[in-house]
């Protein structure tokens, strides 16, 4: 069933010979100019230079096979936390990421689950799921072969989690996250941070994104509206008069953690602190695009104002602007109030039905970390 | 004339596009309004949005087009984009027999959730795929008959009929509104009001009934 992916990847023929970005997508148009192309090595080679020096600090924060993890963790929540801020070097963010999300208790708690629930369930998702297989990270060239290794655990993942928690099924959306995460593990891998995450394994459980009705969905577009208003009252203004309502740009950006139609570059960087502080980070980076954008965004009549929400600037998009700056807004007691007051308004979200058969035997495992 | 920045037309429509997943809706879009077709798009998560300005009965017309997330679950968020349009297209994949069985579940989230007279068409999408057809031409046309809606068969693809589909059902709300505004009043303030768009043109939300400044010049 899972095999390494790197071999593969490299058995079958590809689709076609482009020129693909540092992360495996295919370039928009390979009209690059010689100077353009220059610039970009010379910026990638500094990269690779902090990268390395990078790596060798996590590789000793993380010990081998992440052995020495929990004690760093416990012993410097706070480095760790600064270190994640600043991106984790991407040869280790496969680990890492399973290291914070808490999926590797996971995985390890449950040996075969994985396997029982790919080979032998039968999902009623199936065939949603094949419909939405390409139509996920199209332009990477992982999941661009037809059946090809990057659908077929795409499948895999998504099928499998269907029959996990049958409640959630599949959504539109989850195919994104799946795909995040399959460049950065093996399948086994993802699913588990898939269940850590949707399930609450360390954050709070992201699965209300997903039910029906999507209420989470709605809770976090209730508590972003009113931050906006509060930290950029004239933006806010703004959009009252011209009728936008974060339901037209923002809903993308919390059910696939800006992993939908963002830089890759920069959602990783995104995932990196949200799986290490959890969904704050998503509302953070919204109001960091909209401050950065605000003295443009404000002129805009309805319709500009939508394009320009939904196509921000790349100079918006940097990552080393933007996460500072989304760092330092500061929201979590308002984010907590906000949830307290949708919730008086509108009920505690909770599941249709009580747990479900298949969580029995792994929900107290998450829950005892 | 409405103005809004450099913009200048006689009316305009907000028109949603609806229909299960994949059938089609958001290549529909890309050709009507970019001339764009992509067999690698990516599925919707909530709405897009965009705009086109034509030619319809000799009128300017800005149509305003919110497409949606096929997907179910999301009808949660997508159905509050059905208020205040005054016309819905309602895709099918003629390769799937299924999005046309599900037609009518969409017809009655239409009913609960828009505006009583709002237009609708029928759409059959993917006719290129002639050798996969399983939804009969017949079939869709008596049915929308049946229903009172109208009815085309395109292809985003090879880009047959995408523009006349556009055309026809904003030619009807054309029709519609010009035949109203004529009816409640021979008062030409009063028509001139509706031409302006106060009482006809929508804004984005479900809150945005009346006077969305982008209508009112
Ligand atoms: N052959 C053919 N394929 C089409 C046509 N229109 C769309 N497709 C393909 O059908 C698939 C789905 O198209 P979309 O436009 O994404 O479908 P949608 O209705 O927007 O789906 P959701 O966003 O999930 O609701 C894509 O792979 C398209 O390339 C068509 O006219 N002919
Ligand atoms: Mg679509």
């Amino acid at each position: 069933m899972e095999r390494k992916r790197s071999d593969d990847y490299e058995s079958g023929p590809l689709p076609s010979p482009r020129a693909l970005d540092r992360f495996g997508f295919v370039k928009p148009d390979a009209n690059t100019s010689e100077g353009v192309a220059k610039t970009n090595r010379s910026a990638y080679e500094y990269e690779k230079i902090k990268e390395r020096r990078r790596v060798r600090k996590w590789r000793k924060m993380i010990g081998v096979g992440g052995s020495d993890w929990k004690h760093y963790l416990r012993k410097k929540p706070n480095v760790v936390k600064r270190r994640i801020r600043k991106g984790i070097p991407d040869c280790l963010r496969g680990l890492v990421w399973q290291l914070i999300s808490g999926s590797r208790d996971l995985l390890l708690m449950n040996p075969g689950v994985y396997e029982q629930l790919v080979i032998y369930e039968t999902s009623a998702s199936e065939l949603d799921i094949i419909r939405d297989i390409s139509r996920t990270f199209p332009s990477h060239v992982f999941f661009q072969q037809r059946h090809g290794p990057g659908q077929r655990s795409l499948y895999n993942v998504l099928k499998a989690y269907s029959v996990f928690d049958r409640d959630v099924g599949y959504v539109q959306g989850m195919g994104f996250l799946a795909g995040l995460l399959l460049l950065y593990m093996s399948e086994e891998d993802a699913f588990w941070l898939l269940v850590a995450l949707l399930k609450g394994a360390v954050h709070a459980p992201m699965e209300g994104l997903y039910l029906a009705g999507l209420p989470l969905v709605q809770q976090y577009l209730f508590q972003f509206e009113r931050l906006v208003r509060e930290h950029l009252p004239k933006l806010g203004e703004h959009f009252s008069e011209e009728m936008i309502n974060p339901s037209m740009y923002a809903s993308q950006w919390f059910i696939t953690v800006f992993s939908y139609s963002f830089p890759f570059h920069l959602a990783l960087r995104i995932w990196d602190v949200f799986l290490y502080e959890g969904v704050k980070i998503v509302f953070k980076v919204g109001l960091a695009l909209l401050k950065y954008c605000h003295d443009d965004l404000v002129k805009l009549p309805f319709e500009k104002l939508i394009h320009g929400l939904k196509n921000f600037s790349e100079d918006a998009m940097n990552p080393d602007t933007l996460l500072p700056l989304a760092y330092s807004i500061k929201i979590t007691k308002r984010l907590e109030e906000l949830k307290l007051e949708y919730e008086k308004k509108n009920g505690k979200i909770t599941r249709s039905r009580e747990i479900s058969e298949n969580e029995k035997p792994i929900l107290p495992s998450i829950q005892s970390n | 004339m409405s103005r809004r920045g450099d913009e200048e037309y006689d009316y305009l429509f907000k028109v949603v596009l609806i229909g299960d997943s994949g059938v089609g809706k958001s290549n529909i879009l890309s050709r009507f309004t970019r001339n764009e077709f992509c067999l690698e798009s990516k599925s919707t998560i909530g709405v897009e949005f965009a705009t086109r300005t034509l030619e319809v009965e000799g009128r300017t017309v800005k149509s305003q087009i919110w497409d949606t997330a096929g997907q179910e679950r999301y009808r949660a968020i997508t159905s509050a984009y059905y208020r205040g349009a005054l016309g819905a297209l309602l895709v099918y994949d003629v390769t799937k027999p299924t999005t046309f069985d599900n037609v009518t579940r969409w017809l009655k989230e239409l009913r609960d959730h828009a505006d009583a007279n709002i237009v609708i068409m029928l759409i059959g999408n993917k006719t290129d795929l002639r050798h996969l057809r399983a939804v009969n031409t017949e079939d869709a046309q008596s049915y929308a008959e049946r229903e009172g809606l109208s009815f085309i068969e395109t292809s985003a693809l090879e880009a047959t009929n995408v523009e006349k589909a556009f055309q026809t059902i904003l030619g009807e709300i054309y029709r519609i509104i010009s035949k109203k505004s004529l009816s409640s009043s021979n008062d030409s303030a009063a028509a001139a009001n509706i031409k302006e768009g106060k009482t006809i043109a929508i804004g984005g939300s479900e809150t945005a009934t009346t006077n969305k400044p982008c209508c009112t010049s």
